[in-house]
């Protein structure tokens, strides 16, 4: 597409940072159709990779930008075409890290989680995810991962980037389960069907001490498991003080969340297992 | 009365003369291996510029250091050599005016709109044959001058500065 050697992709990625491409298992580097579309049409009149990388990266941003004007003007259909043309661009993951979720975390921002728009636009972020799920291949990898939702409700400003690790923790392969915190009656029975290998506690909304008593029930049924925390800023009390947090964007969580199965500890901060 | 509207002679376009090919990051031209027709304008010496063209009079020598600018005066490229001369990356350097790099410096010149009218000129219809010249100096320095040679460059119409020593 771009009639350029693998040597100058790999430079341009070092000095400009752009493209980003995914690396596979075997550390390959796959890149994006869309970012390098993008490239390829920037150059095209380009004076400079400089200036042509900048003009990529505007074209790719603009995705953000009509699905926030789409939301803040209640015009649901034109989010979801804006999501279909951020998709003909990117892999799921990354319309999700780079379209949905900043520009849900935009409107946040500009109209406040009080406002209708915030309503209506958190509730179609969260469906759209929720969809997205349903429609992610069975679980064909061994290992489960339990998810403590611990957000208020769909409107909590963290409930997106639950669903969306919800998501790519799905899109994986391994096999995602998620329940409130609050519900702990009959978890025995969950844990039996669904043996977790890792339990992640979502959200800052709920109290730490309801938090530690879900933790309690998951230990007394499932024994010591690997728990790490998800988009729980308030988190600070002693009881959960040393257990690891994930990193914000859910793809980089998924990937912690998926070495936690593996029975790898987690880097930086102490891995304490439930129970122990 | 006659509303008809009169024809002016205009000044055609400059003589350009014969072009120099060179890359916009390390000045150098194409390497001899280089295929123009292959698609692609990436240098192939560095991978981190594209090949440009210019007047043989204007164009950089290969160790000179140069910007180029667009019909908005906006920094498209910043040369290698360029980035060591302003302290500054050409990856922070682009899109922003060009009066935010350089400013004139010529007691005599008619402020920061002769350089930009040098710089439109050239990036529209060419400029002054021969190319254009100026005295700048980096935005926010005293004591520091460079030669400015201002002409056109392409294919891409943009303006290319090359600085020299004042």
């Amino acid at each position: 597409m771009l009639n350029v050697s693998a040597n100058t992709l790999r430079a341009w990625e070092r000095r400009f940072d752009y493209p980003q491409p995914h690396r596979t298992p075997g550390k390959h580097r796959v890149y994006v159709y869309g970012e390098v579309a993008a490239l390829r049409d920037a150059l095209r009149d380009g004076l400079s990779i400089s200036s042509a990388v900048s003009r990529a990266r505007e074209s790719l941003r603009s995705d953000t930008h009509i699905l926030v004007g789409a939301l803040a003007s209640f015009e649901l259909e034109r989010a979801d075409g804006a999501m279909e043309a951020a998709l003909a661009m990117r892999s799921v993951e990354r319309t999700v890290e780079e379209v949905l979720l900043p520009s849900i975390a935009e409107l946040a921002r500009r109209q406040g989680t009080d406002s209708a728009a915030w309503a209506i636009g958190c509730r179609w972020a969260t469906e759209w995810l929720r969809r997205a799920q349903r429609m992610t291949p069975p679980p064909a990898r061994p290992g489960a991962l339990l998810i403590g939702d611990a957000t208020h409700d769909d409107l909590d400003p963290d409930a997106p980037f639950v669903r969306a690790l919800e998501l790519a923790a799905s899109r994986t392969g391994i096999r995602v389960v998620t329940i409130p915190v609050a519900n702990r009656s009959g978890v025995a029975e969950l844990l039996t069907a669904v043996r977790p290998g890792a339990v992640v506690i979502a959200g800052g909304h709920d109290s730490d001490d309801e938090v530690a008593r879900f933790a309690y029930a998951v230990r007394s049924a499932g024994g010591a498991l690997p728990l790490a925390l998800f988009h729980r800023h308030a988190a600070g009390g002693e009881q959960l003080s040393a257990t690891p947090s994930l990193p914000e964007l859910p793809s980089e969580a998924t990937a912690l969340a998926l070495a936690m199965l593996d029975g790898q500890a987690l880097p930086a901060t102490r891995n304490r297992r439930l129970g122990s | 009365m006659n509303t008809a509207r009169q024809l002016h002679a205009v000044p055609a376009p400059a003589d350009s003369g014969p072009l120099s090919l060179f890359c916009g990051h390390c000045g150098k031209p194409p390497a001899e291996d280089f295929d123009l027709d292959a698609g692609s304008r990436v240098c192939t010496r560095c991978n981190l510029g594209l090949l440009l063209e210019a007047p043989e009079s204007i164009a950089p020598k290969p160790d000179e250091a140069f910007l180029i600018v667009d019909r908005s005066l906006a920094v498209c490229a910043l040369s290698r050599k360029a980035e060591k001369l302003l302290g500054m990356r050409e990856v922070d350097a682009v899109d922003h005016h060009v009066t935010e790099l350089l400013v004139p410096a010529d007691a005599e010149s008619q402020g920061p709109h002769a350089l930009s009218a040098l710089l439109v000129a050239a990036a529209t219809d060419g400029g002054q044959e021969g190319g254009g010249k100026a005295v700048v100096r980096p935005a926010d320095e005293f004591g520091v001058r460079f030669n400015a040679r201002i002409g056109p460059c392409g294919p891409t119409p943009g303006a290319l500065v090359v600085l020299a020593n004042g």
